[in-house]
């Protein structure tokens, strides 16, 4: 039984499966956007450049791995492997494979979305940890920035809780076999725990803290070699990780139509379907706008999505 | 500006030489509070060619051929304007047929600058898609540009006397064909510009350049007439047909980075009409007059309305196969000092980081068509262009 346990924690649905699908992702979100632009993406590496991503990490695993002279060598060299840990921790409570993550209690919806922030105040920390003018200006942003969208994807997290009237990812999974989220008064929580995740992400038009025109690469500017080849597989996590939340919270996640004997297929396909139809809605959102400026960015969200995310609440507590 | 507390409250940014939003060598030095620049410092220079001086060195056929590749993107600009300042030293009448191509050509290099510049003004404000769309379509010009001249890029249709080759009936149908293209897709732009919400908010209002001070800092080209100066030397001063080929000189009254992308759009409209007249009014008749090798004693100024502005180039010759002396004078050097002006905050206008990529960008910058060397010596005042032995003693 235990040993069964770890097999799945390091296989399926846990690290290997992890890190695969995120590879997959960032392939998916490169050729969407791609085509979205009128290009054609990643080509040569792979069938359509289906590996691209993993030659990228690789080619960055052989690189060579400096930190730069007036760094904060301890945390600028513990950032990169604490981020990975928090995305994987992330993601072990995603209901992959059945109604159920890997990890499940009672309350694990809350401790998924604290350790999102947490990734958020790593990339502070390396941000600042960093000696370069463009990081420090990029970790400054980014924790503007998660003052601003942090409340949204709280708030819309919070509807869904209050509509279904648990804490529990399980919870949330089982309540939706009635009728998945999106359809309902939560369709405005959506909307807003999409935009919210593109903050979340640091993509445009919110990808102010990396900006690569004005500071760069913003706090990523110093990281090289393995350090970067981990910051970016994190990121790569962290994307599958929200796209995926997406779907769980809204979408019904691993729900479908089930023919008896074959769920352990079934679920994995469902699940990774209606997240990339998560996955859809970001790239689009990615390639349809300029990047904003910071103050416009937390003007944005504080003027507009916070109230709107504060009266979805209140409407989705009075509805329910 | 007193500092009030113990910590650093202004910081420095270098931007450049090497720097992702810019593709060309220049030093920007910001002094920034938190998100706002304070104050702005500009150093160019880092990629001094010594074209003058090399051209001072070669003869008039050797340096049409130097005088293209001052700049990649104005390189018609540039062989037309040194054309011109040849043809000035003789006193000859260029034939009709050579003057409607060189504004044909010209004018077709503007639309692909312009586009260019589209491309990477939206690309400086995380605008990709934008980016892309527009480099799509700028292809076709470059197309039509290698089917007139047989180059892509450095067209090198200009020559002492007028025109290298002679455009055919056929070149002509395409051209206009694609021109009814570029329409189109251009005022797709134009809306897209107009409508998008991110564009407005990263671009109205942004390098803030009043009518006043554009003149006062001699800016040039589009960055000008985006500050509602009507200036234009196609209209003012012109050369080759421009007094023939009918056009309107764009102005906008908005004086910020939008106003250029405006101007820069509407120019590309202007443009497309001028092919089109260019095509349909073109003589027939030869492309191209037979002059002397050595040109007579004297000198010449000739002005020319690059796509990113006034350019001048002057020549002295002494009657031998070699010019004495050779001065080019690039647009790019007369908007630094509006730049400067741009990226200064005072009172209400305030420059954040984030602006300072997309106001570079919209004086459209060309530094390595902009490095001359002017030896300033501050305690004496005085300003003189140095030799070569100045310069490599001034170097150890």
């Amino acid at each position: 039984m235990w040993l069964e346990h770890l097999l799945s924690v390091f296989t399926f649905p846990g690290f290997l499966f992890i890190i695969l699908i995120a590879f997959l992702y960032e392939w998916i979100d490169r050729k969407l956007y791609a085509t979205f632009q009128n290009r054609v993406g990643p080509w040569v590496t792979g069938p359509s450049g289906f590996l691209q991503p993993i030659a990228d990490f690789i080619k960055l695993l052989t690189k060579e791995d400096i930190t730069p002279e007036g760094a904060d060598t301890l945390i600028f060299q513990c950032v990169p492997v604490f981020a990975l840990a928090v995305a994987f921790t992330c993601s072990l409570f995603l209901p992959v494979s059945g109604h159920k993550g890997l990890v499940s209690f009672e309350g694990d919806l809350i401790i998924a979305i604290t350790l999102m922030t947490l990734l958020s105040i790593m990339f502070f920390y390396a941000g600042l940890s960093s000696p370069s003018r463009f990081s420090i200006v990029g970790a400054e942003r980014s924790m503007l920035q998660l003052l601003s969208y942090e409340i949204p994807l709280m708030l819309s997290i919070a509807s869904v809780a209050v509509s279904t009237g648990s804490l529990s990812i399980v919870g949330v999974v089982e309540a939706q076999k009635a009728g998945w989220l999106i359809i309902g008064p939560n369709i405005l929580s959506f909307i807003i725990f999409l935009s919210a995740a593109q903050a979340e992400l640091e993509r445009i038009p919110f990808d102010v803290p990396e900006a690569e025109t004005e500071i760069v690469a913003g706090w990523l500017t110093e990281f090289s070699g393995r350090k970067l080849a981990l910051l970016r597989l994190t990121k790569d996590v962290e994307l599958f990780y929200l796209s995926s939340l997406a779907a769980t919270l809204f979408l019904g996640g691993p729900l479908g139509p089930i023919i008896p004997g074959f769920e352990w297929l079934l679920h994995p396909v469902y699940f990774t379907i209606k997240s990339l139809v998560a996955l859809f809605s970001l790239s689009l959102f990615r390639s349809v706008f300029a990047r904003l400026r910071v103050d416009e960015v937390v003007n944005f969200l504080w003027k507009y999505i916070i109230p709107l995310s504060v009266l979805q609440f209140l409407f989705v507590r009075v509805v329910v | 500006m007193s500092v009030s507390s113990s910590y650093e409250r202004f910081f420095d940014i270098p931007i450049g030489p090497q720097h992702p939003a810019l593709k060309e060598p220049l030093f920007l030095k910001l002094i920034v509070e938190g998100e706002h620049v304070v104050a702005a410092d500009v150093d160019v220079s880092y990629t001094h060619r010594g074209i003058e001086r090399a051209m001072q060195e070669r003869n008039y056929v050797q340096n049409i051929y130097l005088a293209e590749r001052i700049c990649g993107i104005c390189n018609v600009a540039h062989t037309l304007c040194y054309c011109q300042n040849v043809e000035g030293l003789y006193d000859v009448e260029i034939p009709s047929r050579a003057l409607y191509i060189r504004v044909l050509v010209e004018e077709l290099a503007r639309i692909h600058s312009h586009l260019l510049w589209l491309g990477v003004a939206a690309h400086e404000i995380g605008f990709d898609t934008l980016f892309m769309y527009v480099w799509r379509d700028r292809e076709i010009v470059m197309d039509l540009i290698e089917e007139v001249t047989g180059n892509r890029v450095t067209s090198a249709i200009n020559t002492i006397g007028g025109v290298r080759r002679d455009v055919k009936p056929e070149t002509c149908d395409k051209c206009l064909k694609a021109m009814d293209y570029i329409e189109e897709r251009t005022k797709y732009y134009k809306r897209v510009c107009k409508t998008d919400p991110t564009i407005a908010a990263r671009c109205v209002g942004v390098g803030i350049l009043k009518p006043d001070e554009a003149v006062r800092l001699c800016a040039v080209g589009p960055t000008l007439r985006a500050s509602n100066v009507k200036y234009d030397v196609r209209a003012d001063d012109p050369y080759a047909v421009h007094d023939e080929v009918p056009f309107n000189v764009i102005v906008y009254d908005t004086n910020d980075s939008f106003g250029r992308i405006l101007v820069r759009i509407d120019e590309i409209f202007e443009s497309i009409n001028m092919v089109r007249y260019c095509i349909k009014h073109m003589p027939s008749g030869p492309v191209r007059a037979r002059l002397r090798l050595n040109p007579p004693v004297g000198e010449h100024l000739s002005r020319v309305e690059a796509p990113r502005g006034e350019l001048v180039h002057y020549v002295k010759s002494n009657g031998s196969e070699k010019p004495e002396r050779y001065k080019v004078r690039t647009p790019t050097f007369e908007n630094l000092s509006a730049l400067c002006e741009m990226l200064t905050s005072k009172g209400n206008y305030v420059v954040n980081i984030a602006d300072v990529p997309v106001v570079f960008a919209s004086i459209d910058p060309c530094l390595s068509c902009t490095s001359r060397v002017a030896i300033l010596d501050s305690e004496r005042g005085k300003i003189w262009i140095g030799s070569l032995e100045e310069l490599k003693r001034l170097k150890r």
